[in-house]
């Protein structure tokens, strides 16, 4: 390309450098996935990667899981710089799943590569993964624990790799904390892989393109971001929006843990304020700082053009105040794992408060929790503890010119459903039952999605968790919509069922079924004024009753038709 | 005499080919394409072209075809009236799919729409364990009353797809008697034939697509069948399928899921033949046309092929095996990245003031502004006329007489004054900017695999594929670029030298150190035993038919297997033993890293069957011993030689083998234009391949 002399870089290099950088952390993506044991991060994609650059701004991000972006651009900097830089030679790696003090929970391990280009340090490479167990109280270290030291083994960063190869000693040593052994081994040698595969991969483009027009497309890549973010920005309805919320309890305690969010949107940024949320609880609702923010970024990142590249250009944007020692900033050592729970439910707060301002846009109230659920057994005949993790997913609120999806993840939260097959494969259980939860619709002129049933079915003895929410109440409708049917959490013992709570570790003996229900999500719109043939429909595919179509819905549904005279009849009357 | 006849239906036109068997001429002729009835089209280019080449009807030998109508029919959702069998508990299999949501950040996305709703999916009582252990008997009457259930839903077609059927079949086939016998008349659709293989969700869509479009294909091959035997055509009609082997028409209407990419895969199927005459087995397929590009790889002869695949999603472009929106199929496809770069393609300028690329396209309709049907945003196309690549007078030989003057101010009042550029710079890096998208293209298929591209021969076809070849072998420092004869038509010929295949595959799960070599024999041996017999009903004599055996292994605890090729012969102690060992060299070689001391499974054995057929003869050319003298000199622009230089441009029809010139050039023929840049050299092979090398210093 020729010289143009006006810019620092040319748009033509620009574009192509940009899209080069975002193309080394998706194969970053793929090299960790396909390379990775667990079903959690094979098949669930619970992870991320991205690239910062030598001053450790966000530069590109290769994402599977939204609740990554803001998190790991908090964590990343930090761990590198508690680790010390100029510590990190070429072929180095560092380790660190550290909460305190700008970290996630315990089971969210992170690997960070530097990338040198002819002995000079060009900026960092690095990926985030959920690890199905990382030790501590429970299997699959979730559980209702009191102190961030029952959660698991806690990893400072420190050095793993040196020179290329892992260092023997620290993998020994943290897998002598660990249950699932196996699958950590594996899971952590592919983070290796995908780490070394972005070093090659951003290295070359240094050799392609050369450092100084690289380092200056980084420069440009985040001036570029928040121009154009800030031109989002600028069409947005400015204004103050404000909303409540809460989590159902702690676990520890019945106390409902209390949300609040003020959102306001300006010229220039989106102030986040969480002033007012309850103090942190010796409980496992404890969201970190690194934890919110990400869910300030990802309501942003709703708001605006998703074709933005986000990068610290886009960050700049976000302002957020969470008071330190509160459960939306929780200060050591208040126990995590339970953070993303209420991160999660905060999103749906914030979505809550913005309503007004985006009614086309924005749904009800989702499903707003991650719904966690671990086991774990010991199979004492090969020796081996088996760990086991997933995530349910639940109604999503109805939308203003649609129905809210049936049985999917919300917010921050996209991992996909552990298949059946490869679940009782893998691992000592049986799946008797998936299925949609019929009736669990928050009723409205479009309705919620249908919440989702998952059951297991143990024959040997088991450790059970259930980390999850919304059994005191089911999602907010909106605009006159309903709310969604909460969730169920069962033991079935003998056939006869126990409701459990939504935060508990429990032991099963042979035979025994868990029986997780999630929640539906909330409606939309009166629910009198929806569509009779939608209404219909649903009665015909069995998603909602006849009886609940004809007292909520206000629909008269005969062998599957819309019965019109009885309908006006009904629908006058209401 | 005998020829072999090729038809390829498209969006835009249906392309025929003829080639005969003895001389290896080759022909062509296009027709549009009848959408409304694709077989009208199909007939009409077949009685064109043997029309124009004076070749009786029933001088045709050999007749395969290439079609969307399987993709279209799920698109466009003409697709039968189908219902889902499965097992008890698990009737909302395809409501709940992976529970994800197709795109991060929109908050009204939509989840994929069942193919089959929820009211005509029902759950029988029975189960089997991982094992294939029966937890559950088969109970009949409940698949009795499914059937009822059915009847009165008024199904057309019906997909069966119970858990863990992929390692004992006996109750899917069970239930697909019962179904056969109460719903006489409707196609039923196993998982355990369709696609054994583990992962429910996947299984069951896959089986569930092939259902639903089976009475479509159906009816759409044998239209075509009927009208061929009607002009006097008597051989019989192949299909090709995704995976780049071509099967019966008879076989293609009952598993219509193995050709749901039936177009792109014979441009693939094209390339490794084109490496076979050549003597090159590792090449790259670069195929760009009026939308997309897409790049293929063929190791050893043999083209990659994967099964993360889904149907109808927006994004295939997205990274390989990430996307979450479409229905997963998991049929052999052949391994395409693809991208939204053709010569169609718009430029733009963002709200950053960045200049962009696509993923827009003009089409073939309005198109690229120098079209003049009403083109207004600038494209990848305009940027090459403005930049002297394209002749205005010679685009499809002269069909269309191109608007320069439209393209120059598309760009400039559209690209070039927003970004403070000269047009000419503008128009350069729109190209720029397409070109580095095809050379990330060609890092996914290459790189990401494990593959280095210097390794490889790259062709480059399609309309547009020529124009900027050379340009991504220079970035991607592939040796050697070979543009083939016709390269717009190239695709085509790929469909006439192809092979008859059939995949099959058998899900085995055992550890390597407990394999017993009699079993995986035996499994292989019965598998070979039913494809030689399918292949016989075809006709095809037991002496044409080889084998390709494969097994997929892994680490235990992993999820994504790798296929290892198996030497010929019977599987034995020595290949038992050395599969190991091949296993780790392959997870280095692929993920940079392996683990020997971890124990490793073997998960399902895979087997083609192939059913030899001799490819066409080449056409050789004459050689010439002239130096190639240009047609004529323009203006070209190239940036490496800083601006616009004077140009030889070729006719392609005038170069002789043996003749050799040196870039920059330009080379025209019908369909297509090469570039040549500065510092590479051309060479014209013994049948009429372009062969460009970087010219060494």
């Amino acid at each position: 390309m020729s010289d143009t002399e006006s810019r620092p870089v040319d748009p033509i290099s620009f574009e192509v450098i940009r899209n080069a950088l975002v193309a080394a952390t998706d194969e970053m993506v793929l090299a960790l996935k396909r390379s990775a044991y667990s079903t959690n991060i094979k098949t669930r994609s619970d992870f991320s990667c991205a690239f910062f650059d030598a001053s450790l701004r966000p530069i590109a991000q290769g994402f599977a899981q939204p609740v990554h972006l803001g998190s790991m651009v908090q964590q990343i900097p930090h761990a590198v710089r508690r680790f010390g830089p100029e510590r990190l030679a070429p072929g180095d790696m560092v380790i660190t799943n550290d909460p305190y003090p700008s970290g996630v929970h315990l089971n969210d391990v992170s690997l960070i590569a530097p990338v040198h280009h002819q002995g000079e340090l060009l900026g960092y490479v690095a990926n985030l993964a959920h690890h199905v167990d990382v030790g501590g109280g429970a299997p699959a270290s979730i559980g209702a624990f009191r102190e961030v030291f029952q959660e698991g083994v806690i990893v400072p960063p420190i050095r793993i790799v040196r020179e290329g190869a892992i260092v023997d000693d620290v993998f020994r040593l943290l897998l002598a904390q660990i249950r699932s052994k196996h699958e950590t081994a594996g899971d952590l040698r592919a983070q290796v892989a995908a780490n070394t595969t972005g070093v090659r991969r951003i290295q070359a483009l240094v050799d392609r393109h050369g450092r100084d027009t690289v380092l200056a497309t980084m420069e440009e890549l985040v001036d570029y971001t928040e121009r154009r973010a800030r031109a989002e920005l600028a069409a947005l309805p400015h204004g103050v929006y404000e909303s409540k919320g809460s989590v159902d309890n702690d676990g520890y305690t019945d106390e409902v843990v209390r949300l609040r969010a003020r959102v306001e949107i300006t010229a220039d940024a989106v102030h986040f304020d969480l002033a007012g949320c309850d103090p942190q609880r010796r409980a496992p609702v404890n969201s970190t700082y690194a934890q919110t923010f990400s869910a300030c970024a990802y309501v942003l990142k709703c708001l605006i053009d998703p074709d933005l590249p986000v990068n610290e250009g886009f960050y700049r944007l976000i302002t957020l105040n969470a008071p330190p020692g509160t459960v939306v900033n929780c200060t050591w050592p208040a126990p995590v794992v339970g953070g993303w729970e209420t991160q999660t439910r905060l999103t749906d707060v914030m979505f809550r408060a913005l309503l007004p301002a985006f009614p086309d846009r924005l749904p009800a109230g989702t499903k707003a929790m991650m719904a966690q659920a671990g086991f774990g057994s010991l199979d004492v005949e090969a020796g081996k503890y088996v760990c086991f993790y997933d995530t349910f997913a639940g109604g999503y609120g109805g939308r203003a010119a649609s129905d809210g999806p049936d049985a999917v993840q919300a917010h921050g939260q996209n991992t996909e459903n552990a298949p059946i097959e490869e679940t009782e494969l893998n691992y000592p259980v049986r799946i008797p039952t998936l299925a949609l939860v019929e009736d669990s619709d928050g009723a409205g002129r479009f309705r919620g999605g249908l919440g989702l049933r998952k059951d297991y079915l143990f024959d040997r003895p088991t450790t059970f968790t259930i980390l999850a929410d919304r059994d005191r109440s089911g999602p907010d409708g909106a605009f006159g919509g309903e709310d969604g049917r909460k969730a169920e959490y069962l033991l079935i013992r003998g056939g006869v069922e126990t409701r459990l709570g939504s935060k508990t570790t429990f032991d099963l003996e042979p035979g025994d079924v868990v029986s997780c229900r999630t929640c539906g999500g909330g409606g939309y719109g009166p629910p009198a004024e929806r569509d009779p043939e939608l209404v219909a429909r649903d009665v015909r595919e069995g998603t909602v009753s006849a009886e609940r179509a004809r007292d909520v819905y206000r629909v008269a549904v005969v062998n599957g038709a819309v019965d019109e005279s009885a309908t006006s009849e009904l629908r006058r009357s209401a | 005499m005998s020829s072999r006849l090729a038809i390829d239906i498209g969006g835009t036109f249906t392309d025929a080919t003829l080639i005969d068997e003895d001389t290896g001429a080759v022909s062509i002729a296009k027709v549009l394409s009848t959408p409304a009835d694709p077989s009208l089209g199909f007939m009409a280019a077949t009685e064109r072209i043997l029309a124009e080449s004076d070749v009786a009807a029933d001088d045709v030998t050999f007749v395969v075809h290439a079609t969307t109508v399987a993709t279209n029919a799920i698109i466009e959702g003409n697709i039968a009236r189908g219902g889902f069998v499965t097992t008890e508990g698990f009737r909302d299999l395809l409501e709940i799919q992976r529970q994800t949501r197709p795109t991060l950040y929109d908050t009204r996305f939509e989840k994929t729409p069942p193919l089959v709703p929820r009211d005509r999916a029902f759950g029988v009582t029975e189960r089997l364990g991982p094992g294939g252990e029966v937890l559950t008997p088969l109970d009949e009457t409940s698949v009795r009353e499914v059937a009822a259930a059915l009847r009165d839903a008024g199904v057309e077609s019906v997909a069966v797809c119970l858990l863990h059927a992929y390692v004992d079949p006996a109750h899917e086939r069970r239930v697909g008697e019962i179904l056969a016998e109460e719903l006489p008349g409707v196609p039923i659709s196993l998982s355990s034939d369709v696609a054994p293989e583990f992962r429910e969700y996947l299984r069951a869509s896959t089986t569930v697509i092939n259902a639903a479009i089976r009475p479509v294909v159906a009816r759409y091959l044998e239209n075509i069948e009927r009208r061929l035997a009607e002009a006097g055509v008597a051989a019989e009609l192949l299909v090709m399928q995704s995976s780049g082997g071509v099967f019966g028409a008879g076989a293609a209407a009952q598993k219509p899921v193995f050709m749901v990419e039936s177009g792109p895969a014979a441009g693939v199927i094209a390339s490794a033949n084109l490496g076979e005459v050549i003597g090159k087995a590792d090449v790259i397929s670069f195929d760009m046309g009026g939308t997309t590009a897409k790049v293929g790889l063929i190791q050893g002869g043999t083209p990659s092929v994967t099964k993360d695949y889904s149907v109808g999603s927006h994004a295939s472009a997205g990274v390989g095996g990430l996307s979450l929106s479409g229905y997963p199929v998991r049929t052999p496809v052949i391994d395409l990245v693809e991208i939204g770069a053709g010569g169609g393609s718009i430029a733009w300028v963002d709200s950053g003031g960045m200049l962009r690329v696509g993923p827009r396209s003009a089409g073939a309709d309005p198109g690229p502004v120098c079209y003049r049907r009403g083109g207004t945003e600038p494209t990848v196309t305009d940027a090459n006329v403005v930049l002297g690549r394209l002749n205005p007078g010679y685009f499809l030989g002269g069909e269309i007489a191109l608007d320069v003057e439209g393209a120059r101010r598309a760009i400039a009042e559209r690209c070039a004054e927003p970004l403070g550029l000269d047009v000419v710079e503008a128009a350069n890096g729109i190209v720029e900017i397409a070109n580095a998208a095809m050379v990330n293209a060609l890092h996914l298929i290459s790189v990401q695999r494990g593959y280095d591209p210097r390794d490889f021969v790259l062709v480059g076809f399609g309309g547009a594929g020529p124009v900027h070849a050379n340009a991504i072998q220079r970035d991607c420092e592939v040796p050697t670029l070979v543009i083939p004869q016709a390269p717009g038509i190239f695709s085509a010929t790929g469909l006439l030298g192809t092979d008859l295949k059939r995949d099959s595959s058998l899900t085995l799960l055992r550890p390597l150190e407990d394999l017993d070599v009699g079993e995986v024999e035996r499994a292989f041996a019965s598998l070979e035993e039913t494809g030689t017999a399918e292949l016989a009903r075809e006709g095809l004599p037991r002496e044409r038919i080889a084998f390709v055996r494969q097994v997929d292994m892994r680490y235990v605890g992993q999820s994504f297997e790798l296929t290892i090729p198996l030497a010929e012969g019977a599987f034995d102690e020595g290949q038992s033993g050395s599969l190991r060992e091949r296993f780790h060299a392959e997870h280095d070689r692929v993920y940079g890293f392996s683990a020997p001391a971890e124990p490793v499974e073997l998960v399902s054995l895979r087997l083609t069957t192939v059913g030899r057929i001799e490819k066409p003869p080449l056409r050789t050319l004459e050689r010439s011993e002239r130096a190639p003298e240009p047609k004529e000199h323009r203006q070209v622009f190239f940036a490496e030689a800083g601006g616009f230089v004077e140009c030889p441009i070729h006719d392609r029809y005038a170069l002789g083998a043996g003749a050799s010139f040196a870039g920059p050039a330009v080379v025209e023929e019908l369909d297509s234009t090469v570039v040549v840049h500065p510092g590479f050299g051309v060479e014209i092979d013994d049948v009429g391949n372009l062969v460009i090398r970087k010219e060494h210093a």
